[in-house]
C-alpha cells in the first residue's frame, strides 16, 4: 500500500462515515445504476430545506421536481462523464422556501460489488453565484462605460517598470493583439513633441509622487492622429514611496478638437473685435480731425475781414473737403471688403492678374526705372476673389515703388510658392526698408506711415491685410532698413 | 515788466491745424512766437542741437498721431534730454484722438500738463496763456 493509498478511507471505516455524512452541511446522493436505488443524505434534504421524509427520494422526483428544467441536459451530460474523477457543474435546484438556488454538483462513478454506482455532492453556492452575477454586471457596466468613454486603465509597477494596460487602451492604441508593451514602447506612440512631457510627468510621479493630468497628441498603430488624456496617480507605500503608478488613458479627440476650434474661433473673434475697435478709433480720429479743422477754418473765416486771409482759409477748407472725401473713400473700401467675403471664388491666374496690374502702373514703373521679376511657375493659379488678388498685387507693387531707395533703382521680385495646402505670394524689394523694431507692430495698421513721403497715407497695407485675412490667409513682413522689404502672403 | 513774447513749439503734421493755430493767436493778439515741427523727431533734433540753446520754448503743443516719431515717442526722448535743457517747458497734448487708451496714457504721463481735444478754442488758449504770464492775457482780447 502506497503512502497515498493510506490516506484513503477503506471499507472498514465506511460504516463510521455514514454518521459523518449525515451531519455535514453538504448534500450527498447515491444512485445505483444496476438496482436503480437512490439514497440522499440528511444534508441533501437540509440543503434544500426539506425534512427527510417530506419529499419522495427518487430519480424521477429529482429530475421532474427538483432540478430546474434548463439545467437537466447539463446535469445529465456531466454525469455521463463521471468517473473516479469528479465531473463538476453548477445546477439550480428547487428549495422548499426560496425557489431555485444555485448548487455546485460533483458527480463520481464507481464500480462496487453491488453494481455501478453514481454518487455526488451538492453544495449551496447561491450567495457566491449572486455575487458573481453582480460582479459580472459591474464589470460589464464598467467595460461598457469605458468603451463608451473611450477610456482605459493602466498600471506601472515602479520597481520593475512593468506596464499593464486594459483592453480599452489597446483599442486606443489600435493594436489588434494585446501584446505586452514596455513603458518606452507605450510612450513612443505619442507625437515626438509631446514625448518629453509624458516622460517628465511619469518621472516626477515616480520620483516625487506628483500626480499628473495632461492632454497630448498621440499617433495610433494605424497612424491615426488623436488627442488623448493621460492621467496618472501614484500609489504610495507606508514609507511614502511610489510603488505603483496607475491612471487612465482616454481618447478625447473629438472633444479636444471641438475645444481647439472653439478657441481658434474665440481668438479670431477677439482679433476681429480688436481690429474693429481700433478701426472705430481711427475712423473717429480721422473724421474728427477733418471735422475739427473744418469748424476751425469756418470760425476763422467768419472772424477775419482780410481778403487775403479769407482766400487762404478758403483754400484750406477745400483741402479739408478733399481729405474728407478721400477718408470716406477709404472707409467705403474697407467696408466693401467685409461685404465681399461672401463673393464666389474663381480660379485666378497669377500671371494674367499681375500683368493687368503692371500695365496699370506702367508710368510709375518707368518713372522709378524699376526692374520687376515675376515668376509664378511654382503655382500658376489660385481659387480666389479676382478683385482681391488684383488689389493685393497693386498695393504691394505700389508700395515697393513708393518706398524705393533714393540711391538705387528698384528691383522687385514677385513669385508664388506652394507648401502643403497653402499657397504663398512673396514680394521682395530693395527699397528703404522699415525699422521693424520700432514699427513692426504698426506696419499693417490704418493710417500708420513710417516715411515722410507726401503720398504715404497708411491705407494700402491696411486694406491688403484686411483682404488677405478676410479670406483666411495671413501676411507677414521682414525688413531691414536700407536693404529692403519682403512681404510673405499666405493666400490660403 | 520787460515785454518778452511767449515762445511755443507746435509739433503736428496737420498743416491746416498749424495754420489755424497761428491765425487764432494772431486774431487774439497773443504775442507768442510759434515754431512748427512736422513730427517729434524734428523737434528733438532742434532741442538737442546746442546751437539752439537760447531758443528753447516755454510751451510745447504736441500732437499724438504723427509719422516718423509720434507724440509718445517724442515724450520718451524728451524725458531723457529734459535735464540737459536748463529750462522748464510745459507740454500740452493736442489731439483728435478720443481713444481711451491715449487719454489714460496721457493722464498717467507726468510730462503732459493737459490733454486738449482738437480743435483748439478760446477757452483753451485762455487757460494756457493765463498760466504763462498775466501780461499776455491782459493784452489779449479773450472772450
Amino acid at each position: 500500500m502506497s503512502f497515498q493509498e493510506g490516506q484513503k478511507y477503506t471499507g472498514g471505516t465506511m460504516a463510521h462515515s455514514a454518521h459523518v455524512l449525515n451531519t455535514i452541511d453538504v448534500g450527498i446522493w447515491e444512485y445505483n445504476i444496476t438496482t436503480k436505488k437512490v439514497i440522499w443524505s440528511a444534508g441533501f434534504y437540509k440543503n434544500l430545506g426539506y425534512a427527510p421524509c417530506e419529499i419522495d427520494c427518487s430519480q424521477r422526483y429529482f429530475f421532474d421536481e427538483l432540478l430546474y428544467y434548463k439545467d437537466r441536459d447539463t446535469f445529465i451530460n456531466t454525469i455521463r462523464h463521471a468517473s473516479e474523477e469528479p465531473a463538476t457543474t453548477q445546477i439550480r435546484l428547487l428549495t422548499k422556501k426560496c425557489g431555485y438556488h444555485w448548487f455546485e454538483s460533483k458527480a463520481y462513478k464507481t464500480e462496487t460489488e453491488a453494481g455501478t454506482v453514481l454518487y455526488g455532492i451538492i453544495s449551496n453556492i447561491n450567495e457566491y453565484k449572486l455575487l458573481e452575477y453582480q460582479a459580472a454586471e459591474n464589470s460589464f457596466l464598467c467595460a461598457e462605460t469605458n468603451r463608451i468613454a473611450k477610456m482605459g486603465g493602466w498600471e506601472i509597477q515602479t520597481e520593475s517598470m512593468s506596464l499593464r494596460l486594459s483592453k480599452e487602451i489597446y483599442d486606443i492604441y489600435e493594436l489588434d493583439a494585446q501584446v505586452p508593451l514596455s513603458v518606452e514602447e507605450a510612450i513612443s506612440f505619442f507625437e515626438p513633441a509631446y514625448r518629453p512631457l509624458i516622460i517628465d510627468a511619469i518621472d516626477n510621479a515616480v520620483k516625487y509622487c506628483k500626480p499628473y493630468d495632461m492632454e497630448l497628441l498621440f499617433r495610433s498603430a494605424k497612424n491615426n492622429l488623436k488627442w488623448v488624456k493621460a492621467k496618472g496617480v501614484p500609489v504610495l507605500d507606508k514609507y511614502g514611496k511610489c510603488v505603483v503608478l496607475r491612471g487612465i488613458f482616454q481618447d478625447i479627440d473629438s472633444i479636444k478638437r471641438r475645444g481647439i476650434n472653439l478657441q481658434s474661433s474665440i481668438n479670431l473673434l477677439d482679433d476681429q473685435n480688436k481690429r474693429l475697435q481700433n478701426f472705430a478709433y481711427i475712423v473717429s480720429h480721422n473724421l474728427r480731425s477733418h471735422a475739427g479743422n473744418l469748424k476751425f477754418m469756418v470760425n476763422l473765416y467768419e472772424e477775419t475781414d482780410h481778403k487775403s486771409d479769407r482766400d487762404e482759409i478758403f483754400s484750406h477748407i477745400k483741402t479739408i473737403s478733399n481729405s474728407f472725401n478721400a477718408t470716406m473713400g477709404h472707409l467705403d473700401e474697407i467696408v466693401k471688403i467685409q461685404s465681399e467675403i461672401g463673393r464666389e471664388r474663381k480660379p485666378v491666374n497669377f500671371e494674367k492678374t499681375f500683368n493687368n496690374v503692371l500695365s496699370a502702373l506702367t508710368t510709375n514703373i518707368a518713372a522709378a526705372n524699376a526692374t520687376i521679376n515675376a515668376d509664378f511657375s511654382s503655382c500658376k493659379q489660385i481659387n480666389y476673389i479676382p478683385a482681391y488678388l488684383e488689389s493685393i498685387f497693386q498695393n504691394l507693387l505700389t508700395n515697393a515703388l513708393k518706398y524705393k531707395h533714393p540711391d538705387r533703382a528698384p528691383v522687385i521680385n514677385c513669385y508664388t510658392k506652394q507648401s502643403g495646402n497653402h499657397i504663398y505670394l512673396i514680394f521682395e524689394d530693395n527699397g528703404v526698408g522699415i525699422d521693424m523694431q520700432r514699427y513692426g507692430n504698426d506696419v499693417f495698421g490704418m493710417y500708420k506711415t513710417f516715411h515722410q513721403n507726401p503720398d504715404s497715407q497708411g491705407i494700402g497695407l491696411f486694406i491688403t491685410r484686411n483682404q488677405v485675412e478676410a479670406l483666411g490667409g495671413s501676411i507677414k513682413v521682414e525688413s531691414t532698413v536700407n536693404v529692403g522689404t519682403k512681404f510673405t502672403v499666405r493666400l490660403v | 515788466m520787460v515785454h518778452q513774447p511767449i515762445s511755443a513749439f507746435i509739433i503736428d503734421d496737420d498743416k491746416i491745424f498749424v495754420y489755424g493755430f497761428n491765425k487764432l493767436l494772431q486774431l487774439r493778439h497773443l504775442d507768442a512766437q510759434i515754431q512748427a515741427f512736422n513730427n517729434g523727431k524734428e523737434a528733438i533734433d532742434f532741442l538737442t542741437n546746442p546751437i539752439n540753446s537760447q531758443f528753447l520754448p516755454d510751451i510745447i503743443f504736441l500732437d499724438i498721431n504723427m509719422p516718423v516719431m509720434n507724440g509718445w515717442e517724442f515724450l520718451k526722448e524728451f524725458e531723457e534730454i529734459q535735464s540737459q535743457l536748463g529750462k522748464k517747458i510745459s507740454i500740452y497734448a493736442i489731439t483728435s484722438s478720443v481713444d481711451v487708451n491715449d487719454i489714460e496714457r496721457a493722464k498717467n504721463n507726468t510730462l503732459i500738463k493737459d490733454y486738449i481735444l482738437k480743435p483748439i478754442n478760446d477757452t483753451h488758449l485762455k487757460q494756457i496763456f493765463n498760466l504763462h504770464g498775466d501780461e499776455y492775457v491782459s493784452k489779449a482780447q479773450l472772450s
